[in-house]
C-alpha cells in the first residue's frame, strides 16, 4: 500500500450507539472514493493495531465521539497539542489513543500533524447499532464538513 | 486493620469492572467482583441474519476481535452443517496464531510488565551491565550499551518532561519492586521494542482478513483466494510476506520475550505461591488439524480439570444442556423460571433487572445482586480459563511440545509444577503458550502452502450458503479460545433468522460474581491471600487481576471498614 499523506480516522463502538458516531462519519465519507492521497479509515475499537497507520501519514484528521457535556450533536475541530486535549475516553480502550501518542515519544518520534473532530453525545449510550436523531443527522454533516475544509480537490 | 479496596476497570465494550477487596493485616480476606456496565449485544442480533453475525460480535471487545468472528462463523456453520474446506482452517489457525503471538507480547509488555517492572528505576541503570546482562540472556542484536543508552535517555527526557503519559500510574520505588535498575532498563528498552514490532505481526491479519482493525470472516470459510500470479489474490509476494512475518514473530518470542519473562520470574518466585484462586481449569480447545468437528485433532485440547489433578482431563461437550449453565443470583438479570436457576445458553435470557445503586457509588450491595456478568459453570463448578487452563488441559493430554516447554521452564526457574497454579504461573503459561503457537503457526503456515502448490486453492464452501437450503430451525454451538480465555458463541436460527445468540466470553468465566451456592469465581478466588504491603499502593492486586490479561483498564479504590471510600487511583 502506497503511503497515505492524510488519514482521515474515524474511531468508536458501532454497537453502543453514538458512542460509534466517528466511524458513521468515515463511513458516510467512504461512499465516493477518496481523493488522491486520502486514506479513509475505520478505526473501530482497534487500538495498537492504529499505530502504524497513524505513524505513516503526514497529516491524522481524527473523529471521535465525546460526552463533553454539549448539546448532542455539536461538531467541534481541535488541534489538540497536548494528550489531555482529547475527548476522555467514553469507555477506555484497552490502549488508547492517549497511549498511541506517548507511543510516538516514546519511539523518539515527532508527533503527527493532527486536527481532531468532536461530535457531541449524551451518556449512557444503550447497546444498539442505531445513531440517535440529533447524531443520525450530525454525521454527514461532519463527513461534508471534512470534506469540504480538510480535503483537496 | 480491616480495608476494603476497590479495583474499578474501564473497558470499551465490556464495561466497568470493578474489584472489591477486604484487606486484613496485609492479606486480602475476600474480594468481590463485578461487571458495572451492561451488555446487550444478544438483543442486537436478534433477527439479523445468521450470516452478518461474525461482523457485529467481532467489534464487541477492541482486544480480542478475531476471536469472536471466528466463534460466530462457527457456531452458524455447526447449526447447518457445514464443514469448511481444509484451507480456510489453515488460514483460521493462522490468524488465530497471529492474534495470540500479538496479544500475549502485547500484554506482557503493555499491561503486565509495569507490576513488576519500576520503570523509573531504570534511569538508574548502567547501560554497559545492562548489554552484558541482555547478551546472557539473548542474542537478540539490539543488546548492545549503545542502544540501552539512548532509549535511557529517551526515557529520561519524556520522565523530566512530566508527562509519565502510560507510565503515570505506576507505583513507582514501591518496596515490592525486585529488579536490578538494569533489568529493569531491558525491559523497558524492549516494551519499545515491542511496540514497533506488533505493528509488523498484525499484518497477518490484514493480508487473509483484507482489513485491520476488524479484518473479514466469512461463514463456510474464508473471503481469501490463492493465486500465485494474481496481484489483487494472495500471490507469491504477500505469502513470502506472511513467512517473513511469521519467522521474526519466533525471533521476538524466543530472544526477546521469554527470556525476559524468565529473568524478570527469577526475581520474583515468592508469587509461584500467591493468586492460586480456583482448582479447576477448563479449556475449550482450538487448532483444528483435521476440521473443526474432530476436536481431538486440536492442537490446543479441549477438556476440563477438576481440583488440579492433572492425571484426569473430563470430556466438554458445549451442547450438553447439563455441562455449561449461567446463573445469576448476583446479576442484573431475571430469568423467567426464576432467578435461582442455572440456564444453558441454548436457553438463555437476557432480560435485564438492574437493582444496584444509582452509580457513582461507593460500594456494592454484595449480599445482593451486584454484578452484570452472568456466572457461568460448568457441571456446576467455578472453571479457570486462559492460557494457563490451556496450557494445563494440553500438559495433562500429554502434548509433547507444550510438556517440554513447560519443564524447561520449571527447571529453569527451579520450582515444582505446583508452582504453575499461582499469578506468577499464569504469567509464565501465557509465555510458554506463545512459543508453541508460534511454532505451530509456522506449521499451519508450510501446510497452506503445500496445499497451494498442489494445486488445492479452494477457501470457502457454497454448502448451505443459500438459506432457501436450510432447515426451518437450527441450533449451533463455535467454540473457540480467546488469548484470554474460553470463548463460544451459541445461536438459535428460527426461519432463517437469529432467535436466540448468547456469548458465554473469557471475562464471564473469570470475573463473574458468586454463583447460587456462593462459590467464587476465579478473580474473587486468586485475591484471597494476596499480600497487599501499602493499601494506597495496592500493585500486587493488580499482579494477580493482571496475570488473568482483563481486556480492560482499572481504577482503584480504598474503602475502610466501614465503608468509607478513603483513597482512589485511576489506572489506564
Amino acid at each position: 500500500m502506497t503511503r497515505p499523506d492524510i488519514l482521515v480516522l474515524g474511531i468508536g463502538n458501532t454497537l453502543l450507539g453514538d458512542e460509534g458516531v466517528g466511524v458513521h462519519v468515515v463511513r458516510a465519507l467512504m461512499e465516493s472514493p477518496a481523493p488522491p492521497g486520502v486514506q479513509y479509515l475505520d478505526g473501530g475499537t482497534g487500538s495498537l493495531v492504529l499505530l502504524e497507520p497513524m505513524q505513516e501519514a503526514r497529516r491524522i484528521i481524527l473523529v471521535d465521539a465525546t460526552a463533553d457535556g454539549n448539546p448532542p450533536g455539536t461538531l467541534q475541530r481541535i488541534v489538540p497539542k497536548y494528550a489531555s486535549d482529547f475527548p476522555s475516553s467514553l469507555a477506555a480502550h484497552d490502549i488508547g489513543l492517549k497511549d498511541l501518542l506517548d507511543s510516538f515519544y516514546l519511539l523518539g518520534q515527532e508527533p503527527p500533524d493532527m486536527v481532531l473532530y468532536t461530535l457531541s453525545i449524551a451518556l449512557p449510550q444503550d447497546m444498539t447499532t442505531e445513531l440517535s436523531p440529533a447524531l443520525a443527522v450530525a454525521a454527514p454533516l461532519a463527513a461534508y464538513t471534512i470534506l469540504m475544509e480538510e480535503l483537496p480537490g | 486493620m480491616n480495608k476494603r479496596i476497590v479495583i474499578d476497570p474501564v473497558t470499551r465494550i465490556e464495561g466497568h469492572l470493578r474489584i472489591e477487596a477486604v484487606v486484613e493485616n496485609g492479606v486480602v480476606k475476600d474480594a468481590f467482583s463485578a461487571g458495572t456496565m451492561v451488555r446487550g449485544i444478544e438483543k442486537i442480533l436478534k433477527g439479523r441474519d445468521p450470516r452478518d453475525a461474525w461482523a457485529f460480535t467481532e467489534r464487541v471487545c477492541g482486544v480480542c476481535t478475531t476471536v469472536h468472528a471466528l466463534a460466530s462463523c462457527r457456531s452458524v456453520e455447526d447449526a447447518l452443517g457445514i464443514e469448511v474446506p481444509r484451507n480456510a482452517d489453515l488460514v483460521r489457525n493462522l490468524m488465530f496464531c497471529a492474534q495470540y503471538v500479538q496479544d500475549h507480547v502485547v500484554h506482557f509488555y503493555h499491561l503486565h510488565a509495569l507490576d513488576w517492572v519500576d520503570v523509573v528505576s531504570m534511569l538508574k541503570a548502567n547501560p554497559v551491565e545492562a548489554s552484558k546482562i541482555a547478551q546472557s540472556l539473548s542474542p537478540w542484536p539490539k543488546s548492545n550499551p549503545g542502544h540501552f543508552a539512548a532509549v535511557q535517555q529517551r526515557l529520561k527526557k519524556y520522565v523530566e518532561s512530566g508527562q509519565l503519559g502510560i507510565f503515570a500510574n505506576g507505583y513507582w520505588g514501591h518496596k515490592a519492586y525486585k529488579l536490578p535498575p538494569e533489568v529493569n532498563l531491558i525491559a523497558v528498552s524492549h516494551y519499545l521494542d515491542a511496540l514497533e514490532w506488533q505493528k509488523d505481526i498484525v499484518k497477518i491479519h490484514a493480508i487473509f482478513g483484507g482489513k485491520n482493525p476488524h479484518p473479514n470472516y466469512l461463514v463456510g470459510g474464508v473471503p481469501c483466494s490463492f493465486n500465485t500470479e494474481e496481484v489483487n489474490a494472495i500471490n507469491t509476494e504477500r505469502l513470502n510476506h506472511v513467512a517473513s512475518l511469521i519467522k521474526d514473530a519466533i525471533t521476538f518470542v524466543e530472544q526477546v520475550y521469554v527470556p525476559d519473562l524468565l529473568a524478570v520470574a527469577g526475581f520474583y518466585k515468592d508469587w509461584a505461591a500467591i493468586g492460586g484462586g480456583l482448582e479447576n481449569y477448563l479449556a475449550y480447545g482450538d487448532l483444528p488439524t483435521r476440521g473443526y468437528r474432530d476436536t481431538a485433532s486440536f492442537l490446543l485440547p479441549r477438556g476440563a480439570i477438576l481440583g488440579r489433578n492433572l492425571n484426569e482431563v473430563h470430556e466438554v461437550n458445549g451442547k450438553d444442556e447439563q455441562e455449561i449453565k449461567e446463573y445469576i443470583s448476583h446479576s442484573w438479570y431475571k430469568y423467567g423460571a426464576g432467578d435461582g436457576t442455572g440456564l444453558h445458553p441454548f436457553k438463555g435470557e437476557t432480560e435485564f433487572n438492574y437493582t444496584g445503586p444509582k452509580p457513582p457509588y461507593e460500594q456494592l450491595d454484595v449480599d445482593g445482586k451486584y454484578s452484570w456478568l452472568k456466572t457461568p459453570r460448568w457441571k456446576e463448578h467455578p472453571m479457570e480459563v486462559g492460557p494457563l487452563a490451556r496450557m494445563l488441559v494440553a500438559y495433562a493430554k500429554g502434548n509433547t511440545d507444550v510438556k517440554e516447554l513447560v519443564g524447561g521452564v520449571l527447571k529453569k526457574l527451579d520450582v515444582p509444577v505446583t508452582a504453575l497454579f499461582s499469578t506468577l504461573g499464569r504469567t509464565a503459561a501465557r509465555g510458554v503458550e506463545t512459543q508453541v503457537v508460534a511454532h505451530w503457526m509456522k506449521g499451519f503456515f508450510d501446510d497452506l502452502i503445500a496445499n497451494i502448490k498442489n494445486g488445492e486453492t479452494r477457501t470457502h464452501t457454497r454448502y448451505h450458503w443459500d438459506p432457501e437450503t436450510w432447515p426451518a430451525e437450527a441450533e449451533g454451538v463455535g467454540m473457540t479460545e480467546a488469548p484470554r480465555g474460553a470463548l463460544a458463541h451459541w445461536i438459535r436460527i428460527k426461519d432463517r433468522l437469529i432467535d436466540n445468540y448468547q456469548l458465554v466470553v473469557p471475562s464471564t468465566w473469570n470475573a463473574s460474581p458468586r454463583d447460587t451456592k456462593g462459590q467464587r469465581s476465579s478473580y474473587e478466588s486468586a485475591l484471597i491471600g494476596t499480600p497487599v504491603a501499602n493499601v494506597d499502593q495496592p500493585v500486587e492486586i493488580l499482579r494477580t487481576i493482571h496475570s488473568f490479561d482483563p481486556c480492560l483498564a482499572c481504577a482503584v479504590h480504598l474503602y475502610d471498614p466501614d465503608g468509607k471510600q478513603i483513597h482512589q487511583v485511576q489506572f489506564n
